[in-house]
């Protein structure tokens, strides 16, 4: 690559990665208040059944070097967590960050193949749509794509694994770590691929891919394309497919994490969502701060990856 | 000088023909059949508030377990204590009726405000603005729930607050664009030279003429968004609880027979909520081509 290409995207990525650091900041802060205002404070967990007195609280604060201030709690909490620590779960006392990595592997590779797999079915769709404009097969699969989006993941799951102790034989209901097992890539293929159909963005991602595409296509650009006997693909795939695709996976990582928290639960696989449930159900406040913290990085990471596409595609920049 | 019919013709291609006669045949079935869903669920929802049902949801008979639908004049047949599904699901709509509309007023009222001054004002007031919707839209809405769970309780009210917040980003940006682009015609400059004030026109001219439509699509989509996140949880275990219906525990409560081959109990509630989502979905999107006119050729 020239020189010449190599600074707007450098020049967009320090621009972006600046903007990621403050959104995190803001992250960790919304956080640390929404803890900060909650009714009871976890020391009463430490003290569960303790008899504990305002005499014990205080002890207990003070033994483990709790600052009082608000804004001290929060600087701390802050610099913990930048140094990799953030903190011990109250239900199992390991720590967090260690917890969190284990796991986060696995919700990891589940959501970017649901992902992957949500695009291997609209990409086609959205393309049939837009370059052939409205067939016969249009209307069943736009239908087709509404239903499956309205239908409720859990439900999905259960088919899915009735079909496959009744019809198969098989057992997919521990997936994930056990690689062991015969058939591992189906038990980890099924989870995704359930995730991936029935996420419940279908719909509107083929949808947006195909008014995007279809309006590539009826840019002046194209047609000269067309008319100077040019390959039509290769002119339209930056702007028609490159950057709606990248905007769609950027966009839809949020909504794929939390259907991943209802997967993970449906097919006991043990992800992030699976310990986010874990944690709520204990009011394990560690343990959720930090998944909280990590999903947030991992939304504003697809967005960074979004500009660096857009950056490196049209050099000139988002103005005009 | 431009004539009359030019500027018509730049704000859309005019013709006195109501919007019904100009739309497409499949959006309008889409908006057909969302209004029959939200009917169905309005009047089911007041069917439940009056206690006006077929049978009462908590009662159990063992000699009904599993009913297929039809049997004994169980109409959509008995779950596993052999309580009237068709009952427990009127019942399940209180679940998410009322926070539903919570959260939709919350994401509304909020995005609208915030679309307004970032629109309107831009400047500093716009980025700041940008900065507080790519905050929210940081967290995964379910992740934020159940943080918000952890910290306070599982009540579905807080929830829908969450729900409510992290809808505002999408309305602000929506309304915040929709302005962005009114404010380069005529008859706003219009207003502003005849002096009107700008409360007038960002009241009435914009928001009231040109903004309702979206907002009413917004609602209509954001109630979707409301069952979903209710039947999720309630799924997970923090929404209503047994043996109160919600159409989420039901279809969690009827898993296990759902494993040994009992479909009904499990299925029935999903269809429900697969039905209903849809119909939202429609609704939202029918209204969308029809009065936004998002589909010229």
């Amino acid at each position: 690559m020239r020189p010449a290409a190599i600074r707007p995207i450098a020049l967009a990525l320090s621009r972006e990665m600046a903007l990621t650091a403050l959104l995190l900041l803001g992250v960790s802060f919304v956080v640390f208040l929404i803890l900060y205002l909650s009714p009871g404070d976890p020391f009463s967990v430490l003290l569960e059944g303790q008899m504990a007195g305002d005499t014990a609280r205080a002890g207990i604060r003070e033994a483990l070097g709790v600052p009082k201030a608000w804004y001290a709690q929060y600087l701390s909490w802050l610099g913990n967590m930048l140094k990799g620590n953030f903190g011990t779960s109250i239900r199992t006392g390991l720590p967090v960050f260690g917890e969190i990595v284990r796991v986060g592997l696995n919700t990891l590779t589940l959501t970017l193949g649901s992902l992957l797999i949500t695009l291997c079915i609209a990409v086609p769709i959205a393309l049939h749509a837009a370059v052939r404009g409205d067939t016969a097969l249009s209307w069943p699969l736009t239908m087709l794509a509404y239903v499956v989006s309205a239908l409720p993941v859990f439900w999905l799951g259960y088919l899915v694994i009735y079909v496959f102790i009744h019809k198969f034989g098989l057992f997919p209901l521990i997936s994930g770590s056990s690689g062991a097992q015969e058939h591992a890539w189906l038990y980890f293929m099924v989870p995704i691929a359930v995730l991936g159909i029935a996420n419940g963005t279908i719909s509107e991602v083929i949808r947006y891919l195909r008014d995007e595409m279809s309006r590539v296509m009826a840019e002046d650009y194209i047609r000269t394309a067309r008319a100077k006997g040019g390959s039509v693909w290769r002119h339209a795939f930056k702007e028609g497919l490159l950057i709606p695709v990248t905007e769609i996976i950027a966009s839809k990582i949020p909504f794929i994490l939390g259907g991943a928290v209802i997967v993970e639960q449906v097919f006991n696989w043990p992800g992030m969502g699976r310990m986010a449930w874990q944690a709520a159900q204990d009011r394990d406040f560690p343990v959720i701060m930090g998944i909280a913290m990590v999903a947030a990085a991992f939304v504003r990471l697809g967005s960074l990856l979004q500009s660096l596409v857009y950056a490196a595609v049209n050099p000139r920049g988002p103005q005009e | 000088m431009k004539h009359y019919s030019q500027v018509a013709g730049e704000i859309g291609a005019y013709s006195d023909l109501p919007f019904w006669k100009k739309a497409d045949r499949g959006d309008l079935a889409y908006v057909a059949y969302g209004l029959f869903i939200v009917t169905l669920v309005l009047v089911s929802y007041a069917l439940g508030a009056l206690k006006l049902l077929p049978y009462d949801p908590q009662q159990i008979s063992i000699g009904l377990l599993n009913a297929p639908p039809g049997r004994a004049g169980h109409l959509l047949g008995t779950d596993f204590l052999g309580r009237d599904i068709l009952s427990r699901l009127i019942v399940g709509i209180q679940a998410y009726f009322l926070p539903g509309l919570l959260a939709i007023a919350i994401s509304l009222s909020l995005g609208t405000a915030l679309g307004v001054v970032a629109g309107y004002r831009g400047g500093p007031a716009d980025a700041l603005i940008a900065y507080f919707n790519d905050l929210v839209d940081s967290f995964p809405r379910l992740v934020l729930i159940l943080l918000v769970i952890a910290a306070f309780k599982p009540d579905i009210y807080y929830v829908m607050v969450v729900v409510g917040v992290t809808g505002v980003p999408g309305v602000a940006s929506l309304i915040a664009g929709k302005i962005r682009f009114l404010r380069q015609k005529n008859f706003i400059e219009a207003a502003s030279v005849l002096g009107l004030p700008a409360h007038v026109i960002i009241l009435k001219h914009i928001l009231w003429y040109n903004c309702r439509t979206l907002l009413i699509i917004q609602a209509t989509l954001g109630m979707g968004e409301a069952i979903l996140i209710e039947t999720s949880l309630s799924y997970l275990g923090f929404g209503v609880q047994e043996p109160t219906p919600s159409w989420g525990n039901m279809v969690q409560a009827g898993a296990n027979y759902f494993l040994q081959g009992r479909f009904w109990p499990s299925t029935a509630p999903a269809l429900a909520i697969l039905f209903t989502i849809l119909g939202f979905h429609l609704l939202g999107d029918g209204l969308n081509n029809i009065l936004e006119g998002k589909r010229k050729k």
